[in-house]
C-alpha cells in the first residue's frame, strides 16, 4: 500500500501503549505524543489508538502503492504528493503511484501519518507498538528502512474528508511551559535548587530520544549517595542523577530506576513531551496533584468533542 | 503488620506506599491489580507505585490504604536457575574499581559471587532485567555518577547490595562486573523471561 523511500531519522509503528506489564519490566511505547496521533486517527475515521507512522524529524517520502485516504499530524511540515502541496489537518486521497513526501519539520519532532484502517503490525504484549531496544512490535520490531512496504489492516479509503476543528489544532514553539508536580525525592534537591527547577529554564539536551531527554542549564544539587533503592519510575518522571542534569522520561521509560525522582511532568502536558528538540527551552510549572488532576480533566474535555478522549475499550488518550 | 503505612501522591496519576522490603512489594502489588482499577501496579524495592486515571477511580486513597494493610504473603514460584558467567575484563569493565572499592581480590570477590545465594527480588528496568539479592551487606557500591550510553546484554552490574542483570543492549548505570551467555529475555517464547520474582540464582565462572 505505502513503500518507504526516505524514512527520516526514525520512523516506527505505534498503536496502543502497553498498559498491565511494567513489573517485568516492559515499557509502555506508544507514540511518543498521543494526542497529535490521536488528531491524526480521527481524520480517517480510525479509533485513537489504531496503528500509524511516527516520523521523527521530517525529511520522509514515500511512494503510494494503492489509493488511500491518509492523514497527518504533529509537527509543523509540508506534505506534497506527486509534487503538489496538500493542506494540513485534513483528510488525504492520494492515488496509487503518486509519491509522497513531507518536508523537515520547522517545529516540533514527530508527526503521525495515519492510514484509513490502521497499518498492519506485529503484535507483542497486546500492542502493536514498536518498542525499539527489544525488537517489539510494529514492522519486524525495528525502524523502517528505505524499501519496507507498509499494508493497511483493511480497506485504506475513506468517502468522508474530515478537517480538524481551528481551535484543536495544535502548534509547537521549541518553547514549552509544562505543569509538573514535585514528587518522592524532590526533598533531597538543596532549597535553592527546589527553586532553580520550577524558576528557570532548561534547554533540552541533543539527546531527545522516546526514552528520555535530558534538562540542561541550571544544575541541581542534591543530596544522594548513589544507592538509591531502586524505584518505579513512568513516562513523565524526572530523574536526576549525582550529576545534577536531570532527564525527564517520555514513552519508552524503563519501568524502575535508582536516580532520585525530584518531578513529573503533569498527565494533561505528557503528550508535549514528544515534540521535544534538542535545544528546545522548557519551563516547568509547579501544580499540587490536585490541580494537575483537575486541568487532565478539563483538557479531556476540551477534546472529547472531537475525540473519543476517554474510549471505554481502550487506554484514554491523555 | 505495616502499621505506618506511608502513602505519598508522586505524580497526579502515581501514588507510592513505602514498605519494608521486596516481598511485601511483590505481595502488596500482586493484591493491587487484581481488581483491574490501576492501569499499572509497579513494585519497587522498598516501595509500591501505583498509576490510575485520577477521575476514574473513586477514592483511591480508601482502596490503597484498606489493601495495604492487609498482609498475606505471597507464593512464588523458587526454583533455581544457573548461570554461567565471564568475570572481569571487557565483560566486566568495572570489576577493578569494584574490587578496589571494596579492598577485595579479583578472585575473591568471584568466588564471593559465586558462593552467595542470589534471589530474584524483583523484574523491572526494561524486558528481563532483573534484581538479585543476596550480597553481603558490606557491598554497597554506588551507582554510575552518569549513566553508560550502551551496556551489553548479558552483563551483571553491581549496586547497592544488590547484583542487576541486562537483559538487552542498551543504557545502564551500575558498574559492570561481568556478562553471562544465558539469554534472559526471549520474546519469542510463551514465557519470555527466563526469571521472576522469588527465583533463586547460582553463578558459575565460565
Amino acid at each position: 500500500m505505502l513503500r518507504v523511500t526516505k524514512p527520516g531519522l526514525q520512523s516506527t509503528l505505534q498503536g496502543a501503549p502497553r498498559i498491565g506489564v511494567r513489573h517485568f519490566g516492559v515499557p509502555a511505547s506508544g507514540p511518543a505524543d498521543t494526542l497529535s496521533m490521536a488528531l491524526a486517527n480521527r481524520l480517517v475515521g480510525n479509533a485513537p489508538w489504531d496503528t500509524c507512522l511516527e516520523i521523527t524529524f521530517g525529511g520522509f517520502a514515500a511512494s503510494i502503492e494503492a489509493d488511500c485516504s491518509l492523514a497527518i499530524a504533529g509537527a509543523a511540515f509540508e506534505v506534497r504528493a506527486a509534487g503538489r502541496p496538500l493542506p494540513a489537518h485534513e483528510t488525504l486521497h492520494v492515488k496509487a503511484g503518486c509519491a509522497l513526501s513531507i518536508s523537515p519539520f520547522k517545529r516540533g519532532a514527530r508527526a503521525y501519518l495515519a492510514v484509513r484502517s490502521g497499518f498492519r503490525a506485529l503484535k507483542a504484549f497486546g500492542s502493536t507498538s514498536t518498542y525499539l531496544p527489544a525488537g517489539l512490535g510494529g514492522y519486524r520490531g525495528r525502524a523502517l528502512q528505505a524499501g519496507d512496504a507498509l499494508e493497511a489492516e483493511g480497506d485504506p479509503r475513506s468517502v468522508q474528508t474530515l478537517a480538524t476543528p481551528e481551535r484543536l489544532r495544535l502548534s509547537f514553539t521549541g518553547s514549552f511551559a509544562l505543569r509538573a508536580c514535585a514528587s518522592a525525592e524532590f526533598e533531597l534537591l538543596d532549597e535553592s535548587s527546589q527553586h532553580a527547577l520550577f524558576r528557570n529554564r532548561f534547554i533540552a539536551g541533543r539527546q531527545a530520544t522516546r526514552m528520555g531527554v535530558a534538562l540542561t542549564g541550571p544544575t541541581l544539587e542534591l543530596h544522594s549517595d548513589g544507592m538509591m533503592k531502586s524505584a518505579p519510575v513512568f513516562p513523565g518522571t524526572i530523574q536526576c542523577p549525582e550529576s545534577g542534569t536531570p532527564i525527564v522520561l517520555l514513552c519508552d521509560a524503563q519501568t524502575t530506576g535508582g536516580y532520585p525522582r525530584i518531578a513529573h511532568i503533569a498527565r494533561c502536558d505528557r503528550h508535549l513531551l514528544g515534540q521535544i528538540r534538542p535545544g528546545d527551552s522548557i519551563k516547568l510549572l509547579r501544580r499540587t496533584p490536585e490541580d494537575a488532576a483537575r486541568a487532565l480533566i478539563e483538557k479531556e474535555a476540551y477534546f472529547q468533542d472531537w475525540l473519543d478522549v476517554v474510549p471505554s475499550e481502550s487506554p484514554p488518550i491523555l | 503488620v505495616c502499621s505506618e503505612l506511608t502513602l505519598k501522591r508522586i505524580a497526579d496519576d502515581v501514588f507510592e506506599i513505602d514498605v519494608d522490603g521486596p516481598a511485601t512489594a511483590q505481595a502488596i502489588a500482586h493484591r493491587l491489580r487484581e481488581p483491574g482499577m490501576a492501569e499499572d501496579v509497579v513494585p519497587g524495592l522498598r516501595s509500591v507505585a501505583v498509576r490510575l486515571h485520577p477521575a476514574r477511580v473513586p477514592n483511591i486513597e480508601t482502596w490503597l490504604s484498606a489493601v495495604s494493610q492487609r498482609t498475606e504473603p505471597l507464593q512464588t514460584d523458587s526454583a533455581t536457575v544457573e548461570l554461567v558467567v565471564h568475570y572481569g575484563g571487557e565483560h566486566g569493565p568495572d570489576l577493578s574499581q569494584v574490587c578496589e572499592a571494596l579492598d577485595l581480590s579479583a578472585d575473591a570477590f568471584i568466588e564471593m559471587h559465586i558462593g552467595a545465594k542470589h534471589t530474584v527480588d524483583m523484574m523491572g528496568f526494561t524486558p528481563g532485567f532483573a534484581y538479585l539479592s543476596g550480597l553481603e551487606e558490606g557491598i554497597q557500591i554506588p551507582r554510575l555518577g552518569t549513566p553508560r550510553p550502551r551496556v551489553a546484554a548479558g552483563s551483571l552490574g553491581i549496586s547497592s547490595g544488590y547484583t542487576g542483570l541486562y537483559a538487552l543492549d542498551g543504557p545502564g548505570g551500575w558498574p559492570l562486573i561481568g556478562r553471562t551467555e544465558n539469554v534472559l529475555f526471549s520474546p519469542d517464547q510463551r514465557d519470555p523471561f527466563l526469571l521472576a520474582p522469588g527465583r533463586q540464582v547460582r553463578f558459575r565462572a565460565a
